[in-house]
């Protein structure tokens, strides 16, 4: 099943995703509405995290396109933000939350220029609406994995787009920062951002979003909750595997087979 | 002795040159170094190091002199292409990025070693130190190399600080940097070619088989003392600094003997001195707070055991020997004498006639051990629904850890119960 938002801010047109020329994801085709707050959610290896990394141009699509705002990313790019899984970074870099947040300003600021007073502040500003404020001159390694997650957070905000991928923001973190993102997230929200977030927690998941986009290699279903959140269509994300489709696409990595053909 | 101030009072401008030179070759590569530290790509300056030898062959065979510039050129070509091909190999074949360093690194040196043993019985009479790029000679740098590798270092480091943010930044989280729209592969080539370069430069002073130690061994000996990246950068440097001019002060002493081993022994001994001693992160600082943790833990358990001796004869300020202890629970007598002294040291406990009592402070003490394990216990038996015989293990080691906004919490949920799951008393 899928619905199309009228006046989407995203939206994947019949994209193919390959890993080592293995499709991981299969003909993703649909829109993701402005001002919503979104749910990626499907089992382990549904590639959940390769739709939101294609999304983000950091995999190269095998077929398809991404739009975002209706444009290329390319044009839109300082209106996007990306929030990575907490474990792909080593938390053990000699740096400090602050230096971390401040990250979030490097793509305002361009190549050669150092933080201004007003990009310091403005990470201040959103270490506070993360609530880890007194921790600004802690050492990264330090923070617990709410804290980090937090942080990661926090870089984001200080981006200050319109639109934000974020990669599990809710794996492993304590229940007050569990509270305290999905609070963040619902404000951002009601000032018209739009919020995708790869989830993996089908419990919570019917409590957090607006809409919901159901994944298992390919697209089971997208569209506001109370119309995707059906047993029916869960039981068609988690229970089937199409074994089939698996099959074939160890077949194509074998035989190196490129997703389209180019003559 | 003598040597050491004609070295030192810098009379000779000769030295002058070889000390300049050497610091400079040192904290440049040091500088550049920490980066490759810190995107844990050590082996691959080793590669690059080994490999730009054919390529100072190369540029003596072509152009007969010893002419740094010409040779410098020569290290960078085959530098570059010994990442070229490591990166090649990874990507079209199964090897693994491992072995193609290691492959690389011995195929470019093989080349290298080969070409060098031909120019040498050539009977080339200006070949006469090309060897010394094997091991380095800091004092063969004269007034014109000067100028060649103070060029190159100082594009170094300006280089560095220039791209400091996007380097951090790269090296922390690459994705990230990727979405931000930073233009991550010209910086990645950037810090490639700054490592081919500080390579190439350092050769003159350290040689081509020690260099990827002057990359690597200062930042990390610099890790060990800071948090942050700038301060690693400098401190690096100035390891670097350090061990270049002491290199060259023993190259000069001692013409006969080889610049590069030295220096590296010199930043390797500040290595392992900061492995061991470094504040908070070394060896010494860590067996330090382990054993005032063994002391607490001890110290704790004794005060226990007085708590539980006071709770059996309703005596609690009474006082106690040595071997009274002993039978409520066994401690090694050393140890319990220690701890006895450190607690009656520490105002915890008063001695009066070889017997030992509680303080008040002490019994408060004692008494919140105690109850501490009894709520652990408790609520391992109503929470986690462990047999009462099996939560006492646990409890004995999570008693000395829970910090005082836990045990609110615990009493808070557990409702300040009269009793644990042995029926004893939980005292308040």
């Amino acid at each position: 099943m899928r619905i199309d938002a009228n006046n989407p801010a995203v939206e994947f047109h019949d994209l193919t995703v390959s890993y080592d020329k293995k499709p991981v994801l299969w003909n993703i085709d649909m829109t993701l509405p402005k001002g919503a707050l979104i749910g990626i959610v499907g089992p382990n290896g549904a590639g959940k995290s390769t739709l939101i990394k294609a999304a983000m141009g950091l995999l190269p699509p095998g077929s398809g396109y991404v739009r975002l705002f209706d444009q290329n990313l390319s044009e839109v790019r300082h209106k996007v933000s990306y929030v990575p899984q907490r474990e792909s970074v080593d938390w053990d870099f000699p740096t400090s939350v602050m230096d971390v947040v401040l990250m979030g300003r490097y793509a305002r600021l361009g190549l050669l220029s150092r933080p201004r007073k007003a990009d310091k502040e403005m990470a201040m500003n959103c270490l506070r609406q993360v609530g880890m404020e007194p921790f600004i001159g802690r050492q990264i390694s330090q923070l617990s994995g709410g804290q980090q997650q937090r942080v990661f957070l926090a870089r984001a905000l200080a981006q200050e787009a319109d639109l934000y991928f974020m990669d599990e923001p809710f794996a492993g973190v304590d229940a007050a920062t569990e509270a305290a993102i999905l609070s963040i997230m619902q404000e951002m929200t009601t000032k018209g951002k739009t919020v995708v977030v790869v989830h993996h927690d089908l419990q919570s998941a019917a409590e957090f979003f607006d809409w919901m986009v159901l994944l298992n290699m390919r697209l089971v279903a997208s569209g506001p909750i109370d119309r995707v959140f059906t047993n029916s269509l869960l039981q068609n994300t988690y229970g089937g595997k199409l074994t089939v489709l698996a099959e074939v696409g160890e077949l194509v990595r074998k035989r190196q087979i490129p997703s389209r053909e180019n003559y | 002795m003598g040597s050491f101030f004609d070295f030192f009072s810098f009379k000779n401008p000769g030295i002058v040159a070889v000390v300049v030179g050497s610091i400079l070759l040192t904290s440049s590569s040091a500088l550049v170094g920490t980066f490759t530290f810190l995107r844990k790509k050590a082996l691959v300056g080793d590669a690059v190091a080994h490999a730009v030898l054919p390529g100072i062959c190369l540029a003596f065979l072509l152009s007969g002199t010893k002419n740094p510039f010409f040779l410098i050129i020569g290290a960078f070509v085959t530098g570059w292409l010994s990442l070229y091909f490591i990166d090649k190999v990874t990507l079209a074949s199964k090897i693994k990025e491992d072995t193609a360093i290691a492959l690389t690194l011995s195929v470019f040196f093989g080349v290298g070693i080969l070409m060098l043993t031909h120019i040498q019985h050539q009977g080339n009479a200006s070949q006469a130190g090309l060897d010394s790029f094997l091991f380095g000679k800091a004092a063969a740098m004269v007034g014109s190399d000067l100028i060649t590798f103070s060029i190159v270092a100082v594009i170094l480091m300006a280089t560095v600080g220039l791209f400091f943010k996007e380097l951090k930044l790269i090296a922390f989280d690459m994705n990230y940097a990727k979405s931000l729209g930073l233009p991550v592969k010209t910086i990645d080539l950037l810090l490639t070619t700054l490592t081919v370069m500080a390579v190439v430069t350092g050769i003159q002073a350290v040689g081509v088989i020690l260099m990827s130690a002057m990359l690597i061994t200062p930042a990390a000996a610099a890790r060990f003392w800071t948090h942050h990246v700038k301060t690693m950068c400098v401190i690096a440097a100035l390891l670097g600094a350090f061990s270049g001019i002491t290199g060259a002060y023993v190259s000069y002493v001692a013409p006969a003997m080889p610049t590069g081993p030295w220096i590296v022994m010199i930043i390797s001994a500040i290595a392992l001195l900061s492995f061991f001693f470094a504040p908070g992160k070394g060896i010494l600082s860590k067996a330090i707070s382990q054993r005032k943790l063994q002391h607490l833990i001890m110290d704790e358990n004794l005060l226990k055991a007085l708590f539980h001796l006071g709770e059996a004869d309703h005596d609690p300020y009474k006082g106690r020997t040595g071997m009274e202890i002993i039978k409520r629970r066994h401690f090694p007598k050393k140890r319990l004498m220690a701890s006895l002294t450190r607690l009656q040291r520490e105002g915890f406990l008063t001695r009066q006639n070889g017997e030992w009592a509680f303080t008040e402070a002490g019994r408060i003490k004692g008494q919140r051990v105690v109850k501490l394990h009894r709520l652990w216990e408790l609520y391992l038996s109503e929470y986690m629904k462990i047999a009462p015989d099996h939560v006492h293990e646990d409890a004995e080691t999570i008693e000395h850890i829970i910090t005082p906004e836990i045990e609110a919490k615990l009493e808070h949920i557990l409702d300040y119960p009269e009793v644990d799951p042995h029926e004893e008393k939980i005292p308040y």
